[in-house]
């Protein structure tokens, strides 16, 4: 009988293994945004804003600016941009904040530390057919770089880029830079109770 | 010396049963069960008796709300009958149909008979209590992985080494 | 695909039918594992006769496999079989009142059955009983019962999702344990009849 025992619980430790390699091998991410929607949203190249041309617009108090931190509160408080409001991430398809994002008066920058989050607001909003949303190119991480601390071009530059350099100058005067910790004068600060949602994508299908 | 040659080999028992279990499961979307056929007979005899008290009692309404369907006419009932017929063929077919008690050894059959008695009422209530027995809800349910089935598994085995010692009059 | 009945592909008549031949089987099955001797399905407390536990791995891990390998192959949809809802609290609780039904009693509802047919009068006694305890918590049911038994609700809940792991890994340790399990209580069994033979 014990051959035979063997030969059972072998069988079910098979069963077990193939069970095991089909499931490790076939586990794909939950992707809910159709390929088709996908390839037309990354396609699209207007979405980006540069630091330069964040600052400049900030710089003459360009009334149709919005600016959303796309961060957690606590790095908001600590440092955010002129004017920014907060939406974390996972609150940005919240209703109370439809009217901020959805609409077509202001030109709305999403931002975050890199382009990261601010890349997956966009496509979300996107999604959702909202327009006039931009992305922070490079985020706050490349807003000190460049603005806040701008780096001398070499001497072997060209012209076009000591300009820049001049502009980014002037623009870390105005910013403060060299300290990152500018104050966020806002216009409307929302009470945003920071909840642990799960992420709601966007449903709906390719049509 | 274990008289075990007439039995099958366990292992093997339990990989048919499973495949039986899979067949359940494919044809007719139910897992194996028992005690629900035992609500069964109780639900219908009382239905059969009062049928308006049935319709109003928790207990019962939920199953006698519609007078066609009897609710002995379910998948579960002809399951049962099925697992008679096949435990007498099996036990025919090994020459172990015959009336007799089990029992442990320092026990009398008098014993036996009324702790068999109460041991079924405390199944009976922990059945329905726990929303299945050792078929119905185990086993069927870790074969579909659900965490009930799993809670129920080390419930009963749990609880049963836990109170094993103070029992082992009755089979030691 | 599977399931054919819920889905509609199979009438009732025939749902019926195949359900008295899957019974045919289980019932074949249990008495011909031993389980319609009552010491034998004791033995799994004492050390004498592990029976329950190997038929019960066997069984549960053959399926686990047999309807993840049928889902992940799209010949069963396992979202529209019988899925038994977790509630943990009256699971628990009535899980430990059935082990004293089990080691008072020496059967659970599938396996008297099975031996009251056979001419165990042990086991028509249990079911006997078994029917009477449903009675009684039919009738106190209101008053006793039902908030307990609807407490601890925690819907669907697959346990290798709750513990955080892929369902094939979950099976895939579950085997082994099983198997481990197996060996230990093969020595173990041989341990303890080596000093006294039960005849069972």
């Amino acid at each position: 009988m014990k051959k035979f025992d063997v030969l059972y619980v072998g069988l079910l430790l098979i069963g077990a293994f193939w069970t095991f390699i089909v499931n490790s091998a076939s586990d794909e991410p939950i992707d809910r945004v159709q390929p088709c929607d996908l390839v037309d949203i990354v396609a699209q190249t207007d979405k980006y804003m540069t630091t330069d041309e964040l600052a400049r617009r900030l710089m003459s108090d360009d009334p149709t600016l919005a600016l959303i931190d796309l961060r957690s509160k606590n790095e908001y408080k600590k440092y955010s941009l002129e004017g920014a409001i907060n939406i974390p991430l996972e609150n940005i398809v919240d209703p109370e904040f439809e009217d901020a994002i959805n609409q077509d008066v202001q030109t709305v920058v999403f931002y975050s530390n890199s382009s990261d989050l601010a890349a997956k607001a966009w496509m979300l909003t996107k999604r959702l057919g909202y327009e006039n949303n931009y992305i922070l190119r490079g985020g706050l991480n490349h807003w000190v770089e460049t603005i806040l601390r701008p780096r001398e071009p070499k001497e072997t530059a060209s012209r076009s880029e000591f300009e820049r350099y001049n502009f980014r100058k002037a623009a870390s005067a105005y910013f403060g830079g060299g300290s990152a910790t500018g104050e966020a004068v806002a216009t409307k600060k929302p009470k945003v109770a920071i909840k642990r949602k799960k992420k709601s994508a966007a449903g709906g299908g390719c049509d | 010396m274990e008289r075990s040659k007439t039995y099958m080999n366990s292992y093997l028992a339990g990989i048919l049963i499973g495949v039986f279990m899979i067949g359940a499961y494919y044809f007719s979307g139910e897992g194996l069960g028992a005690s629900g056929a035992l609500k069964a007979v109780v639900v219908t005899a009382v239905n059969d008796v009062n049928h308006e008290y049935a319709k109003e009692a928790h207990f019962f309404k939920a199953r006698v709300q519609n007078e066609e369907e009897s609710p002995i006419k379910s998948w579960l009932i002809f399951e049962i009958l099925g697992v008679i017929a096949g435990a007498i063929i099996s036990a025919a077919i090994a020459g172990r149909l015959k009336f007799e008690i089990g029992k442990g050894p320092n026990i009398s059959s008098r014993t036996r008979l009324i702790f068999a008695l109460i041991g079924g009422i405390f199944f009976g209530v922990g059945s329905q209590l726990g929303r299945g027995c050792t078929s119905g809800m185990v086993m069927s349910g870790m074969g579909v992985l659900s965490l009930s089935g799993f809670i129920g598994l080390i419930a009963i085995f749990g609880g049963g080494y836990i109170i094993a010692y103070f029992f082992r009059k009755l089979w030691l | 695909m599977g399931p054919l009945f819920p889905l509609g592909t199979i009438g009732e008549e025939l749902n019926l039918l195949i359900g008295f031949i899957i019974g045919i089987g289980f019932g074949f099955l249990l008495e011909a594992a031993g389980f319609t001797n009552t010491r034998k399905l004791a033995g799994v407390f004492y050390g004498y006769d592990f029976v329950v536990l190997k038929v019960f791995f066997a069984a549960a891990i053959t399926a686990a496999i047999g309807l993840f390998l049928m889902n992940h192959y799209g010949l069963i949809d396992i979202n529209a079989v019988f899925y038994p809802k977790t509630f943990w609290i009256p699971t628990l609780i009535g899980g430990f009142i059935m082990a004293f039904g089990f080691l008072i009693g020496g059967f659970c509802p599938g396996t008297s059955i099975c031996a009251a047919v056979t001419g165990k009068i042990d086991a028509m006694i249990f079911v006997l009983g078994a029917i009477i305890g449903i009675f009684g918590y039919a009738f106190t049911y209101e008053s006793l019962w039902e908030d307990l038994r609807n407490s601890g609700k925690m819907g669907r809940v697959n346990i290798a999702e709750w513990m955080g792991i892929s369902d094939g890994l979950f099976i895939l340790l579950l085997t082994i344990v099983a198997a481990v399990a197996f060996f230990a209580v093969t020595l173990i069994q041989k341990k303890v009849t080596e000093k006294h033979d039960y005849q069972l």
